[in-house]
């Protein structure tokens, strides 16, 4: 398991992909929250609370390029074809599988972790730059910080899991993008006010990093173990899958 | 020498197995596990058979061209070999076992099913680093393998700028990389240059001189006729010689004109 893991590691590392996302990432972020930051009035940015949703953009993007991240772990092997020597030299497709995703929960996490480490450094300059006082001390960002590293690790296995079981590149990657940005605010919208929408993957990544919209999310710790079998869940059902299926 | 059962005895004077079973002596010891056995081996897609009742089997040090034409089934056939897919009916076995069951794959065998299965982006010698991690190979071997295929002075470009020479030979070099006993090439001739065909003919010769097992898929017979010890043709998923070369084409034959023959009896 470690070798294939440590084959794994370097395929995340050997291409100029996981920098791409990891600078897109970046710049998605800063601007989010500069735009939040210096569009939202002052009044508006007057309290904790409303000064924590200024990181929801680290947590929200942060998630969704790592979970792009795991998507393309699998489905790029399919599309360039690798998927056949990797399995000629590992036939153990669970354990090719299961190292995709701790190999891409692991770079997840640090695209989570810069991601909540960015919006929170750039929220206080743009606050500091606006004379707003700033409500939140640095044990504030403790949970955002961490929230954001496990939601975009665990959202990373969840790519995989669809990668596997999706295959097709373009269309996991539009999937995945749609659910998180999309399907889940818009069309879901009102299952939240109906208590349902709290415990669908998005919005659990959501409380996760601590975000506190109305009407209540689920507890951090909760939606912690929620979130995390959904990234079981899914990374079974890829694993299985791909076990399952032929290699064209 | 090459097995063939019933399937193949149809086509009578193209069937390997009666002239090797009447030349074999009684005293011979029991022959050891063939390095490939295909028994019976049946692949179906829907209503639609890849592969019929397909049975061969190989020994070590042979260099076996598996032919047929376009859409016969020999990429299945291989495939269902290396355990990519899984076969409907039969087995398919190399050195006794499973591909997905053999305790360490990449060291019994090296396959190259496609030439162009690289990331893009990726150095040739970091695809090559990634495959020698994972069947756990040590590195100095991904340089062994780059001088034998004679592309050290490329490893470090990004396989995107390779010529498809270069990257059929980095395939080669993925499938040395465990010093394997079987090699398994699709079409390792495709888009080569001569200088490149030459290069592989002699490689493989001088594997196989080694003591090295070998099958190749192939339709440029020309080529496999220089390279062969023996044939495996199939088409419409079945086989319809397997024989050793030369037994083919005792009679003043060309190997295309078998060919030909066959398929053509077998389109009709």
């Amino acid at each position: 398991m470690t070798a294939v893991l440590r084959a794994e590691l370097l395929k995340q590392r050997s291409t100029r992909t996981n920098l791409g996302l990891f600078a897109t990432m970046l710049g998605l972020v800063l601007l989010a929250v500069l735009l939040h930051g210096f569009g939202l009035p002052a009044k508006n940015l007057d309290s904790a609370a409303s000064q924590l949703k200024l990181l929801a953009p680290g947590e929200i993007i942060g998630t969704l390029l790592a979970a792009l991240l795991g998507a393309m772990s699998i489905t790029g092997e399919i599309r360039h074809g690798t998927i056949r020597p990797t399995l000629l030299v590992s036939p153990g497709r669970i354990r090719v599988i299961t190292a995709k995703v701790w190999a891409s929960m692991l770079a997840g996490a640090g695209f989570g972790l810069a991601a909540g480490a960015v919006a929170a450094g750039v929220s206080r300059a743009a606050l500091q730059a606006r004379d707003i006082t700033i409500h939140l001390d640095l044990g504030d960002y403790v949970l955002p910080l961490l929230g954001s590293t496990a939601a975009a690790a665990l959202w990373a296995a969840i790519g995989v899991g669809v990668g596997a079981i999706v295959r097709n590149q373009v269309a996991t990657l539009v999937g995945l993008c749609a659910w998180l940005l999309f399907v889940e605010n818009l069309l879901l919208g009102d299952l939240a006010n109906l208590t349902v929408g709290r415990f669908l993957p998005g919005a659990a990544a959501a409380a996760i990093s601590g975000q506190k919209p109305d009407p209540p999310l689920l507890a951090p710790a909760v939606a912690l173990v929620l979130l995390a079998l959904y990234a079981v869940a899914t990374a079974t059902a890829g694993s299985v899958a791909t076990n399952r299926r032929d290699v064209a | 020498m090459i097995e063939a059962t019933d399937s193949s005895k149809r086509h009578g004077a193209y069937s390997g197995i009666s002239a090797t079973d009447a030349a074999t002596p009684a005293t011979e010891p029991p022959p050891a596990t063939p390095v490939v056995a295909v028994r019976a081996l049946s692949k179906r897609y829907g209503n639609v058979g890849a592969v019929e009742d397909l049975t061969f089997s190989l020994d070590p040090g042979t260099v076996t061209g598996f032919l047929g034409p376009n859409g016969a089934g020999k990429s299945t056939t291989l495939r269902l070999l290396l355990g990519l897919a899984e076969p409907t009916t039969g087995e398919a076995h190399v050195f006794g076992r499973r591909y997905r069951d053999l305790d360490d794959p990449a060291r019994r065998v090296g396959a190259v099913l496609e030439s162009n299965d690289f990331h893009p982006a990726r150095s040739g010698r970091n695809h090559l680093r990634a495959l020698a991690l994972a069947a756990q190979i040590p590195s100095a071997r991904v340089e062994e393998v780059l001088e034998i295929v004679e592309l050290a002075g490329a490893a470090d470009r990004r396989v995107k700028t390779y010529s498809l020479g270069m990257q059929q030979r980095l395939g080669l070099a993925g499938a040395l990389l465990g010093d394997p006993e079987l090699l398994v090439l699709d079409e390792p001739a495709n888009g080569l240059d001569p200088a490149g065909v030459h290069w592989l003919r002699t490689f493989i010769r001088r594997f196989a001189d080694h003591g090295g097992t070998v099958l190749i898929s192939s339709h440029v017979l020309a080529e496999v006729a220089q390279t062969v010890d023996q044939v495996v043709i199939i088409d419409h998923g079945r086989l319809l010689a397997a024989a050793r070369l030369d037994e083919l084409t005792g009679r003043g034959e060309t190997l295309e004109d078998i060919y030909l023959e066959l398929t053509t009896r077998d389109a009709s």
